[in-house]
């Protein structure tokens, strides 16, 4: 409990530190609980994510590092990696190749990646996984940037 | 090498046990003993084929053997590779414990292998000249003592160390390919850290993961499954039967880990036990240790192992367990004079048709199940009570029964012998019914000849048991004269062999899949004069004598000695040679 804290309040005063170092991601600390995150990470360009801003939602286990942090969606997503309804993220390192050594911002640059090179192997959004799989890339590339525009883009008032 | 071969001379010694069909295991110690002279004269040459057949094909490894040897493998790949005790660990667990995989890997391409494992050479590591270093995990700075690094030089804080072996420990067998928690590094973490680093609670967990995986990754060994038991069995493969019996005396088959089949396949085995946990609802009263006794209906518990039930007085029908007929109408209808063994005869008697409860079976179409199901079901449990039973009779009977006849406990090995005899008969039936389950139907001649075998075994079986059981008894509780008790001695040793030789006959036709039911329609149909003749092979003789003595049961005479219907124009037993 001690160690998590420590290590999450060093992770803290870093990204205070580096706020512009990574402008792709803004990493946020809840006011009152240092175990909750939220990030905000922009659609990788060339992707049908370009151009929106995803938030994501960190959930933090009292053994972290030694143990991966929860970590989920909060804006709709198109990607065979991501449960559509939950926003549950399928990535190895959030399992079983965590190491100790990530940190919440290596884990929004890894998410990024996963963003732009789904794994439609792993799909937890069937729909979309069986798009890519059946090598329909177009179809795939219009849902996902449909649902960029409708969720993750500022709405033109 | 050599090591290796001396440990499986050391494991010759106390696995003789293993072969109740091997005959030397049953007349080990005292082959001189007056009582079992018989039984030599008596045994043809086929016992010879079955003892070279069932060389011991493998070694029984307790914990310190396996300890043993795996340290042996570490130290040679350690000087032959010249790599440190913890390398040499690490390449064996990626090659499964094959030493000489590990040789052949290594010097086709040591870069490779040396990536695959996670082995950096520590000379592209160069040691830091700062006096402190951020610790990669808590990211805290430390000086020098308290980091540690493992050959890739990545810092990290010997408490962050500890933590992080520590939940790898604990999160299973996985520990066992720890590599350095720098994602992109995969540097391997290996025993010496964990020896390091770690609590003495979490060493003796890996290096029992350690020690599992020399088992659990080796393709020649596995763990004996009984439960409580931390042998190990290492089987010679591609030698013929799989069934190996640990020091904890449980038998099991190398094969599939289910217990010992033999004579049956294991596919034959795996069909059998998911077929009974589809039914196992439907089969659970059968299972129920009491029935009502078919005349006074009063329930009755079988608490002894054979099949021969006796009512409580005053009633004292005698009668069946398995098909709760009349016990003085078993004879060829049911498969023979003690057996019970034929379904289809039982089924035209109408004999099914007395419990309501077997009716509602047959319309389900159980009906055929039920059967086999029943008999293996029961001589399960039956070999359950009899090794009770060679327990309670090597512990306790044996002393009390030295002191009653004045014999030394030597001379009373007969008795034990009887026992395990019975128990690996018991094992084998059980299995021929999931055998003969399978048997297909339009397979007469195939059916015929096997039902006959097993009647012929299981009736041996039965006679074996029941004068185990129930005749000893009597010694027990009073003292008899001394001669009868020879008698008995004779008497039991004989249905030993008697009952072994048909349970060799048994699993010999069944391994080789009834091939030899031509030769067995014809000798049945033949005269005896042909028989005589000595053309036919040895190993039949004795099951085809017995077909005459059973198709002519009412004028053939039941031998005194052993009890085996001899026809009657037999002058001398065909089993045991007592004359008439
Ligand atoms: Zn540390
Ligand atoms: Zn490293
Ligand atoms: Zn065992
Ligand atoms: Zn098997
Ligand atoms: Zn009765
Ligand atoms: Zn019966
Ligand atoms: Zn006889």
């Amino acid at each position: 409990m001690q160690a998590s804290r420590a290590r999450l309040f060093k992770e803290y005063k870093e990204v205070q530190r580096e706020k512009s170092a990574d402008p792709d991601i803004q990493l946020v600390c809840d006011d009152s609980n240092i175990f909750k995150w939220t990030a905000l990470i922009k659609g990788p360009s060339e992707t049908p994510y370009e151009g929106g801003v995803f938030q994501l939602a960190f959930s933090v286990p009292e053994q972290y590092p030694l143990q991966p942090p929860q970590v989920r969606f909060l804006t709709k997503i198109f990607h065979p990696n991501v449960h559509f309804k939950t926003g549950e993220i399928c990535l190895d390192i959030l399992k079983n190749a965590w190491s100790p050594a990530w940190t919440l911002q290596s884990v929004c640059r890894a998410i990024i990646a996963l963003m732009a090179h789904p794994e439609p192997d792993s799909p937890l959004n069937c729909d979309s996984g069986n798009l890519l799989r059946s090598g329909d890339v177009r179809g795939f590339q219009s849902m996902a940037k449909m649902y960029t525009r409708l969720a993750a883009m500022p709405k033109k008032g | 090498m050599d090591s290796e071969d001396d440990m499986h001379d050391a494991n010759d010694v106390d696995s003789y046990e293993e072969d109740y069909y091997s005959g030397d295991a049953m007349y080990s110690d005292d082959d001189d003993d007056a009582g079992y002279e018989f039984l030599h004269n008596d045994s043809d040459d086929s016992d010879d084929v079955l003892i070279s057949r069932q060389q011991k094909n493998f070694t029984i490894l307790k914990e310190d053997d396996i300890r043993q040897r795996q340290e042996d493998d570490i130290t040679r790949i350690c000087s032959v590779l010249s790599v440190s005790r913890d390398s040499a660990c690490m390449l064996l667990r990626r090659y499964n414990w094959n030493v000489s995989n590990v040789h052949e890997a290594w010097f086709a391409n040591e870069d490779k292998v040396r990536k695959a494992v996670g082995l950096l050479d520590k000379t592209t590591y160069k040691p830091t000249k700062a006096r402190e270093l951020p610790c990669g995990i808590c990211f805290e700075s430390y000086l020098l003592d308290k980091i540690s690094t493992a050959a890739c030089g990545h810092p990290f804080c010997n408490t962050c160390w500890t933590a992080y072996i520590s939940t790898s420990i604990n999160d299973g067998p996985g520990c066992l390919t720890l590599r350095c928690p720098i994602p992109s590094c995969g540097a391997a973490v290996g025993v010496d850290m964990v020896n390091m680093l770690t609590s003495d609670e979490d060493k003796t967990k890996y290096q029992r993961y350690l020690l599992r995986s020399y088992i659990e990754d080796n393709r020649k060994t596995k763990w004996c499954p009984a439960p409580g038991c931390d042998c190990a069995i290492e089987f010679d493969l591609g030698s013929g039967s799989y069934d190996v019996t640990c020091h904890c005396s449980y038998s099991f088959c190398w094969n599939c880990t289910e217990e010992a089949h033999r004579p049956v396949d294991c596919e034959t085995v795996s069909k059998w036990i998911m077929k009974n946990s589809a039914e196992s609802e439907n089969m659970n009263w059968i299972l129920a240790n009491s029935k009502p006794c078919p005349k006074c209906k009063r329930p009755i518990e079988k608490n002894q192992g054979c099949m021969h039930m006796t009512c409580n007085p005053p009633c004292k029908y005698e009668f069946c367990w398995l098909c709760l007929g009349q016990w003085s109408d078993h004879g060829e209808r049911t498969g023979g004079f003690y057996a019970c063994n034929r379904y289809e005869s039982a089924k035209q008697e109408g004999a099914y048709d007395e419990s309501e409860r077997r009716r509602e079976m047959a319309k389900n179409s159980l009906e055929r199940y039920t059967h086999y199901y029943e008999r293996w079901a029961t001589n399960q449990s039956s070999r359950q009570k009899a090794l009770a039973d060679l327990h309670q009779m090597q512990t306790v009977h044996l002393a009390k029964l030295s002191e009653k006849q004045c014999q030394p406990e030597t001379q009373l090995k007969f008795i034990i012998e009887a026992w395990l005899q019975i128990v690996e008969c018991r094992r084998v039936l059980k299995w021929t019914y999931a055998y003969g389950y399978y048997l297909p139907e339009q397979e007469l001649a195939k059916r015929q000849f096997f039902e006959y075998l097993q009647g012929e075994a299981e009736a041996g079986l039965e006679r074996l048991h029941q004068c185990a059981e129930k005749e000893l008894n009597t010694y027990l509780n009073e003292d008899g004269s001394q001669d009868e008790f020879n008698n008995f001695r004779t008497k039991l040793a004989g249905l030993t062999s008697v009952t072994r030789n048909y349970f060799e006959n048994l699993v010999r036709a069944l391994e080789n899949g009834l091939a030899d039911v031509d030769a067995h329609g014809a000798s049945s149909k033949t005269s005896s004069s042909k028989n005589a003749a000595g053309t036919s092979k040895a190993k039949g003789t004795k099951g085809k004598g017995s077909i005459r003595g059973r198709t002519d049961d009412s004028t053939g005479w039941s031998c005194d000695q052993c009890t085996y219907m001899n026809s009657k124009n037999a002058t001398s037993c065909q089993m045991c040679h007592n004359s008439r």
